[in-house]
């Protein structure tokens, strides 16, 4: 009796190279990672574009003001002790914004999970539904090319329990910034408000009432900025 | 080593360059963006905001306690010249004050029927909360005092309170001096108007409901500030917990600070509590009338609110004209 089709096969196996089936896979697998590489993980490195590392940023930071609970609070002490918290924070403030609106990694990709770090839960909840508010928003990436920050400042009011322990803060935040369009012209970016700063796991911000006033601007001029924008 | 056959050879050299483009197509994919025109108009102004304001719908009930206390004195051992009890809805963002005359005939626990301001003589505000139970069925979450020093302290702290004056007060006896309008009372002069009841035609009962359009203005006032300066929830809690005396901690304090900021004020029912004048044993005291007494307390109990149907005449009405 002659083998049929699947008898042949089954009893005549041809030998493939184990080479032949797995060297293609190394392959891919290799020209995945080099590209990968290559572009920097997501959006950076040489063949994607790359982006540039976020300009250098500080908020000018006013003297803090301590507000006391105890009547007979030391006043001296509690400024101190103002500074020092107005100290603590102020990084997370400058990485916030820095995060939000400098950050090209952020804003061309629309990637800001960042920027919600420094928010406690609840108040990360509401954020996170304001980011076209509190960020340079999710389609920014496709709107400018550069970001260039502008003078901003930080003042601190700290609340101190009766313990003359600092409770509260609350940081007033006015950030300026300049953005330049893919067409050409430029918006001035402004937020203003203020974060209520509790200590949950470090001080993270409880409260916050935050508004934006972009509005058209003319090219800055080199002095006002206070950094240059790495990018062309 | 082994030579591989020429076809053999093609394969693995098809395979490689399939695997190179297959390689290189998939790590040249761009990320995922979200779908949409690239806006080259400027943004309209936006705000974001996040107040942590309570929202549960049990009610929380504060009774605030105005004592006697000159400044020499301990606030805790003298005699209550005002009892409010502060009701609130977080869930609805309601809130209602409720009066009760200082010179109520009540069962002070421990004490036996004495006039209810005496309860702070006798055990301090814990007593007064415990008295105000008794009488009401409503379990106090709270409770928060201040003396006449501490009152006029807390009020110049936030700048003064600006009070709808309803009707003109010439008063000697608490130099309450106003004409009716739109006022910003310093602290001495909101103490005044607190403590006037010589001119009012019904004492004690209009000058309760007067100090319950303080806290109305208070809360009104304290909503305007924080919309205008966030910041000032500090200095209006720092000022309360300086000057105050309470069960409170800061974290409640400023709790109920940014859930009094959701409060629309004028919607705040401000009662007291009605009832007759009457002498026992050579006092002149106060008899509630128990049927309003009961209607209101039973209506705080459910939500904390106070339907229009239980809202008792103002003592103040002959001179607020009708």
């Amino acid at each position: 009796m002659t083998p049929n089709r699947v008898q042949r096969g089954s009893s005549k196996k041809r030998r493939v190279p184990l080479a032949l089936l797995i060297v293609p896979v190394v392959l891919v697998a290799i020209g995945v990672a080099i590209l990968l590489a290559l572009r920097g993980g997501e959006g950076g490195g040489i063949i994607g574009g790359g982006d540039e590392p976020p300009p250098p940023f500080d908020f000018i930071v006013k003297p803090a003001t301590a507000v006391p609970t105890a009547p007979d609070a030391d006043e001296a002490a509690l400024s101190a002790s103002a500074e020092r918290v107005a100290h603590e924070i102020t990084p997370i403030i400058d990485d916030l914004y820095t995060n939000a609106y400098l950050d090209p990694s952020n804003w061309r990709h629309d990637d800001y999970e960042e920027v919600f770090t420094a928010f406690a839960p609840d108040a990360a909840a509401t954020a996170e539904q304001s980011l076209e508010t509190l960020t340079l928003g999710a389609t920014a990436g496709d709107v400018f090319d550069t970001v260039d920050p502008g003078k901003s400042k930080l003042s601190y009011q700290v609340l101190f329990d009766p313990d003359g322990e600092p409770h509260t803060a609350v940081v007033s935040v006015i950030f300026r910034a300049t953005a330049e369009r893919k067409n050409g012209t430029y918006l001035a970016i402004v937020s203003e408000g203020e974060f209520f700063l509790g200590q949950i796991d470090g001080w993270r911000i409880t409260a916050f009432d935050v508004k934006r006033e972009d509005h058209e601007t003319h090219p800055p001029s080199p002095s006002a900025s206070t950094s240059a924008s790495p990018s062309a | 080593m082994s030579v591989l056959p020429a076809r053999r050879r093609a394969a693995l050299l098809v395979a490689l360059v399939a695997a190179w483009v297959a390689g290189s197509a998939l790590g040249a994919t761009q990320p995922a963006r979200r779908a949409s025109a690239a806006p080259l108009f400027q943004l309209e102004p936006a705000h974001a905001e996040y107040v942590p304001v309570l929202d549960g719908t049990k009610p929380i009930y504060v009774l605030i306690i105005g004592s006697d206390a000159r400044p020499d004195q301990a606030v805790e051992s003298q005699r209550a010249d005002s009892i409010h009890i502060l009701s609130i809805n977080p869930a609805e963002h309601r809130a209602a004050i409720v009066g009760i005359p200082r010179d109520s005939y009540v069962e002070i626990p421990g004490v036996g029927q004495n006039k209810i301001n005496t309860a702070l003589f006798y055990g301090g505000p814990d007593l007064v909360v415990q008295t105000v139970e008794q009488l009401t069925d409503l379990k106090m979450d709270y409770w928060a005092m201040t003396g006449f020093a501490s009152f006029e302290q807390m009020v110049d702290d936030v700048d003064g309170l600006v009070v709808d004056v309803p009707f003109a007060m010439n008063d000697e006896a608490s130099r309450a001096f106003f004409d009716p309008g739109v006022q910003r009372l310093d602290g001495d002069n909101a103490l005044a108007f607190a403590r006037n009841r010589h001119d009012l035609p019904a004492g004690d009962f209009g000058r309760s409901e007067n100090q319950g359009r303080l806290m109305v203005a208070a809360l009104a006032q304290l909503k305007k500030e924080f919309n205008k300066d966030p910041a000032r929830m500090l200095i209006w809690a720092a000022s309360f917990a300086r000057n105050g005396t309470t069960t409170l901690a800061l974290d409640e304090v400023l709790d109920l600070a940014f859930t009094g900021t959701a409060v629309n004020a004028n919607k705040v029912e401000n009662v007291v509590f009605p009832g007759g004048t009457a002498m026992v044993g050579g006092l002149s005291v106060v008899t509630l009338n128990q049927e309003t007494l009961q209607k209101i307390s039973k209506d705080l109990a459910d939500d904390g609110l106070l339907r229009k149907a239980n809202v008792p005449p103002s003592p103040n009405e002959p001179l607020l004209g009708g």
